[in-house]
């Protein structure tokens, strides 16, 4: 008997059964799709966060004020020593590597514009600060390149704030009151949405030492520093931790890279994207259980067949083969079709949400058609194995 | 009718290998439904402890109007300052109980020759009532105005034993930003909260800690009011006076305890129902499973209910027979799933104390139900199909 005839064997037996075969089929279809729009999902997350932080720019360092001995939340609250400008031009001058070095000052404020107000963030920085975020202008300038402890009185307004405050009016060289100083528009920020928790459309952004009088702090809020290249970044790290722990006498501050950052984050979504593959693949392992199901009925039905076959001395491997070809062949099906309506599913979410970059990772699609073969030979394994034992004198009789 | 039922049940026990297979894919999709909601709905309680340990009828004030930024008063940094004066203003509002102002910062505490960067809270006597938390050995400083500084600290118990082991400590000195302080607290564990170890912190008078933070506006208001009901009234008072003390202008977040407590409770529901449902995939492809070999079943009984048609059946009970085959196997199956599912739950609760998992008796009760409709549901077709079958040509089928 030859592998055609096997396989003209096995598809008579399933095509007989059309229905049967059909939902045998389902269940690892919608298990395999399962698998595949779920992982997407989370790979679309990942990339997701990828983006915001690539957004945010490359080889960040951050300086925050105040450490602690137990890992957790710093960069809140105050500290003994102040993290100042003076540390951030030591930073500046000491750090070779350290490409740009831009401190920051923050707090709320009210923006007004003749009747027209609006509360909103402030950030106090120096022109360094838009390139190492990739800030882009819509009009006018950004901060200018001024000694960072002089702070003239201009202010740089994010679109959204420009859009409330100045509606159809042009606000460039505009003077608008930031809590109770006089300030110049001087430029207006590309629109940027919203990046890691932070709208960067809607905040106002003055020199570095306005800020911290403007909210009368003595203390930065952090240092954003930009290594030149990725090679630098720990070298930098490591530079920063030393000019700061002479400067203060002890180490108060924390370096975070934006690196460690991201890497902790892609870590906890692909296991996050593993566990929720793994649940849905369960459902492959039910799908296989009814494969079995429906593999033995069949074996039972052809008993008489399979009896003949052995009469005419067709092997027990044969037999075997037939059976579990049979399987195989609807579960890969199953897992082929699986996989198309996932990805229709993926394209269509894609589609209706761009910003969302979900598609299936490779090694999911792989694992996802792997499995479904895997599934369909290993529950076909039993029915193919009591089919092959069946002592042809018994079975030709029926019985 | 009884009589049917019995052909039901002799159906499944007939084909035991067959039942037990459908049995088993219901079994699979609804242990792990409730595996993955046990754990879900463990992990919502599990958080609910750690809000609620601090009491829920407390309401926090921090600086600085969040419109645009998630976290109030983590950027601070307002004109208007948040001050000692307004958290008096406000412990005079009717409803207010006890009240705690405090500044936050991190900084390192030396005793005993040993030094450790912790989290430092600027606070007053009272955290112990507002917080609902214990002092273990000694007690806070004197009440008193909370603007003159006293020169005694209260530490966490985990910094307690990193600077004097297992030492008395109470009487000792520890150092903090130049400051000398005598130790006249230690406090009772009560772990992480949000990342912040509240055991590894140390709790000084607020004038001091506004003094070594050279700050002069408070992080945080709390407040504690005395009945679930006066929270609204208590809350309009806040806003109400501190707007007026502030010149008219809302520049702070009211966050209480019971608000957030309801965002979080939602979207742990939404998590723990999106799980189960992925889970509940497998309760699907399990349905299928009863419906394809309900299907089969139908087929090879035909002659049966030939003869039960031509002994006067009607369809309605032949129909019944299979509805009911499929619902017992179903149901079974769920049973099963659910014991499955039980015993995980508690294997996790000995191997893996960590990990909360809670089980309520209602999930046991729906997970049942749907096996039930689950079945039901699947049985439908078939049991038309059977229904709708000629007697005569179904006792001529071979």
């Amino acid at each position: 008997m030859s592998l055609g005839d096997l396989l003209r064997f096995s598809a008579r037996g399933l095509s007989g059964h059309g229905l049967r075969t059909a939902l045998s089929l389902l269940g690892v279809t919608i298990g395999v799709a399962a698998v595949v729009i779920l992982t997407a999902l989370g790979e679309g997350a990942r990339r997701y966060v990828i983006d915001q932080f690539a957004s945010l720019g490359t080889n960040i360092l951050i300086v925050v004020p105040g450490k602690t001995e137990t890992s957790g939340t710093v960069g809140a609250g105050g500290v003994p020593n102040d993290l100042t400008l003076e540390d951030s031009v030591a930073i500046e001058r000491s750090v070779a590597a350290a490409h740009r070095v831009a401190p920051m000052s923050m707090g709320t404020e009210q923006v007004t514009y003749g009747e027209r107000r609006r509360q909103v963030a402030i950030i106090g920085t120096t022109h360094q600060y838009k390139d190492a975020r990739q800030l882009e202008m819509q009009k006018g300038s950004f901060l200018p390149e001024e000694e960072v402890f002089r702070g003239s009185a201009v202010v740089v307004l994010g679109p959204k704030l420009a859009r409330e405050l100045f509606i159809g009016e042009e606000p460039i060289g505009q003077v608008v009151r930031v809590g109770g100083w006089r300030m110049r528009v001087i430029g207006v920020l590309a629109k940027q949405g919203v990046k890691m928790g932070m709208d960067f459309d809607d905040l106002a952004m003055v020199p570095v030492s306005t800020g911290m009088r403007m909210f009368n702090r003595h203390s930065l809020f952090r240092i954003l520093i930009q290594a030149g290249s990725h090679a630098d970044v720990d070298i930098v790290k490591e530079s920063i931790r030393q000019v700061l722990v002479e400067r203060h006498e002890e180490e108060d501050i924390t370096v975070i890279t934006q690196d460690s950052v991201l890497s902790t984050f892609t870590a906890i979504l692909r296991v996050l994207t593993l566990v929720v593959g793994a649940i849905a693949a369960i459902s492959l392992t039910v799908a296989g259980i009814g494969i079995m199901n429906v593999m033995l009925v069949s074996v039972s039905e052809r008993t008489r067949e399979v009896g003949l076959l052995k009469a005419l001395g067709v092997g027990r491997r044969q037999i075997l083969s037939v059976f579990l070809t049979e399987a195989a062949f609807i579960s890969s099906l199953g897992g082929l079709l699986g996989l198309g309506l996932g990805w229709a599913a993926v394209k269509v979410l894609v589609g209706l949400y761009p910003v969302f970059p979900a598609s299936p990772p490779a090694w999911a699609v792989w694992a996802a058609l792997i499995v479904s073969l895997a599934v369909g030979v290993t529950f076909g394994l039993l029915p193919a194995r009591r089919a092959s034992r069946l002592d042809p004198v018994h079975a030709l009789a029926g019985r | 009718m009884w009589e049917l039922v019995r052909l039901s049940l002799r159906a499944i026990v007939a084909h035991r290998m067959r039942s037990i297979l459908s049995m088993l894919g219901i079994g699979i999709g609804i242990a792990s439904v409730i595996l993955l909601t046990s754990i879900g709905e463990g992990t919502r309680l599990f958080m609910l402890g750690q809000f609620t340990q601090f009491g829920t009828n407390l309401l926090a004030i921090n600086p600085g109007k969040a419109e645009t930024i998630g976290v109030p008063g983590a950027l601070g940094g307002t004109t208007r300052k948040l001050t000692i004066d307004d958290s008096e203003a406000l412990a005079r509002i009717p409803g207010v109980e006890k009240i705690v102002p405090m500044v936050f910062g991190t900084g390192r505490v030396e005793g005993n020759g040993l030094g450790r960067s912790v989290f430092i809270y600027g606070v007053t006597p009272d955290v112990p009532e507002v917080w609902q938390w214990g002092v273990r050995l000694g007690s806070f400083w004197p009440h008193g105005d909370p603007r003159k500084s006293v020169s005694q600290a209260v530490l966490g118990p985990k910094l307690k034993k990193e600077l004097f082991g297992t030492r008395n400590a109470l009487g000792e000195f520890v150092r903090i930003g130049g400051t000398r302080l005598r130790v006249v607290g230690i406090m009772e564990p009560k772990g992480q909260f949000l990342g912040f170890d509240l055991d590894d912190s140390a709790y000084i008078p607020i004038a001091a800690a506004m003094r070594i933070f050279n700050m002069d506006e408070l992080t945080e208001i709390d407040l504690t009011f005395s009945h679930a009901r006066l929270l609204e009234g208590v809350e309009s008072g806040v806003r109400r006076v501190l707007t007026d003390r502030h010149g008219g202008r809302e520049d702070f977040s009211i966050t209480s305890q019971a608000a957030m407590l309801d965002v979080f409770d939602n979207i742990m529901n939404i998590v723990t129902m999106a799980v189960g449902a992925i889970g509940g995939v497998s309760l699907l492809v399990g349905a299928i499973g009863i419906l394809t070999m309900m299907w089969i079943a139908v087929g090879e009984r035909q002659n049966e209910i030939g003869l039960i048609r031509s002994v006067g059946a009607t369809r309605q009970q032949v129909q019944l027979v299979f509805l009911v085959e499929a619902a017992t196997l179903a149901t079974l199956g769920g049973l099963l799933g659910l014991g499955a599912g039980v015993g995980i739950c508690s294997l996790i609760r000995v191997a893996l104390p960590g990990l909360p998992v809670h089980t309520p008796p209602v999930f046991a009760f729906l997970a049942v139900t749907v096996s039930v409709v689950v079945g039901l549901v699947a049985g439908v077709t078939p049991a038309r199909r059977a229904a709708q079958l000629d007697p005569i040509e179904a006792l001529r089928a071979e």
